[in-house]
């Protein structure tokens, strides 16, 4: 099913595709909330929040566009959102904090969070070995010989792997910063500006 | 083959993404049961708008009701509200025997506007002139107005021909005597029309 297809079948609410669309993008709306938000409980609101949204839209989606980069779009927005609405909640409930300016924190901006989701969907489309890799790498921050020893693995062997891992997300990033179709519009001024 | 094989390309682009990469919210794994709440959530937003769809068939539907009552509710005050409409025929008395009228009488705000169309009439001028009445049942005259050719004359009275039903025309002259002189010419009753 492409993604005009899936759209199509997302906008008439049948279910099934409802799931489709969540279980190719639901990792990277969650990324994306939770990035913003840094609460899981929230970024599960903001993750339901972006699918009913996207369904509300889904009748004036661009066929032409990636359906990837649509719901990134519109996931950013609600999280961002989601982000306001608490902060505001929060000045309200602790007001003798909400004046302090080293307590108020800034969303992270649009590129960040492009760059989140973009490095999401990579991983997504990665082997899970690969990802696995690229996990103890770069965020258990183990070494290679550590991986081998966690993997039980020759030092070797991780290295080739890891290698391969990383060309192929790199390649991943590459292409999907070649697809025109998916610089996603800024929908809010960059730099997180809480307004 | 290890990193050091990877182009330049390829290590300057996951040097660019080595912060992200060390980022939690990449590695975040949504809760398993967040997919059926999703499919549950945009189900119910589904459910909600064919609800207020329906809401809104079922409140064009209340309103054409509205409408259509207001309407004939309207045009049933429209029918009251036509004109209260009395007319009487004018006979010519002993003194006028050729002569004969029509009168219409219809209610407006200032009062009574009564369209005489009479023939038979000789002009009257020079001082003197016809005057037209009305009379109760006890006799009781009112003036409503003088004129002296009878052809289209337009009359105001501030009684209701349903009280004061007799209407006549009398032969007057300008000698100061209010009056009515008696000398009738047309007389006739006005019932509602």
């Amino acid at each position: 099913m492409d993604d005009a297809e899936l759209a199509s079948r997302f906008a008439s609410g049948d279910a099934d595709s409802v799931r489709v669309l969540y279980q190719t993008y639901g990792r990277l709306v969650f990324s994306v909330a939770y990035r913003v938000l840094g609460d899981t409980g929230l970024a599960e609101d903001a993750t339901q929040q972006t699918f009913v949204q996207a369904w509300r839209g889904a009748s004036s989606y661009d066929p032409n566009r990636p359906l990837g980069a649509w719901i990134t779009t519109i996931a950013k927005r609600v999280a961002i959102d989601f982000y306001r609405r608490e902060r505001k909640h929060r000045h309200l409930v602790d007001v003798d904090t909400a004046d302090d300016p080293a307590l108020i924190t800034l969303p992270p901006s649009l590129d960040q969070l492009e760059d989140v989701a973009e490095v999401r969907r990579a991983l997504d489309e990665l082997p899970s070995a690969d990802r696995d890799l690229i996990r103890m790498q770069h965020f258990d921050e183990l070494s290679h010989a550590e991986i081998a020893r966690e993997l039980e693995i020759p030092l070797g062997t991780v290295k080739s792997r890891t290698f391969r891992a990383h060309r192929r997300l790199a390649g991943l990033l590459a292409h999907l910063r070649a697809d025109p179709g998916d610089s996603s519009p800024s929908v809010r001024p960059e730099g997180g500006s809480d307004g | 083959m290890d990193d050091s094989d990877l182009t330049p390309a390829e290590r300057a682009e996951i040097e660019r993404i080595d912060h992200v990469l060390a980022d939690e919210a990449v590695w975040m794994e949504p809760p398993a049961h967040l997919q059926e709440a999703v499919v549950a959530a945009v189900a119910a937003e589904s459910g909600a708008l064919t609800r207020r769809r329906r809401l809104r068939l079922a409140l064009v539907g209340v309103a054409a009701t509205v409408l259509l009552a207001v309407g004939v509710t309207v045009g049933v005050q429209l029918t009251r509200d036509d004109p209260v409409q009395f007319a009487a025929s004018l006979s010519g008395t002993e003194l006028a025997p050729d002569a004969t009228g029509d009168v219409t009488m219809t209610k407006t705000p200032s009062g009574w506007d009564i369209r005489l169309h009479a023939t038979g009439l000789p002009r009257r001028e020079d001082g003197e002139f016809y005057e037209a009445w009305l009379k109760d049942d006890s006799g009781l005259l009112v003036p409503i107005g003088t004129f002296n050719d009878g052809r289209e004359v337009t009359l105001w009275a501030g009684v209701p021909p349903s009280a004061f039903s007799t209407m006549t025309i009398t032969q007057e002259v300008a000698d100061g005597d209010q009056t009515s002189s008696g000398q009738v010419v047309l007389v006739g009753e006005a019932e509602e029309s």
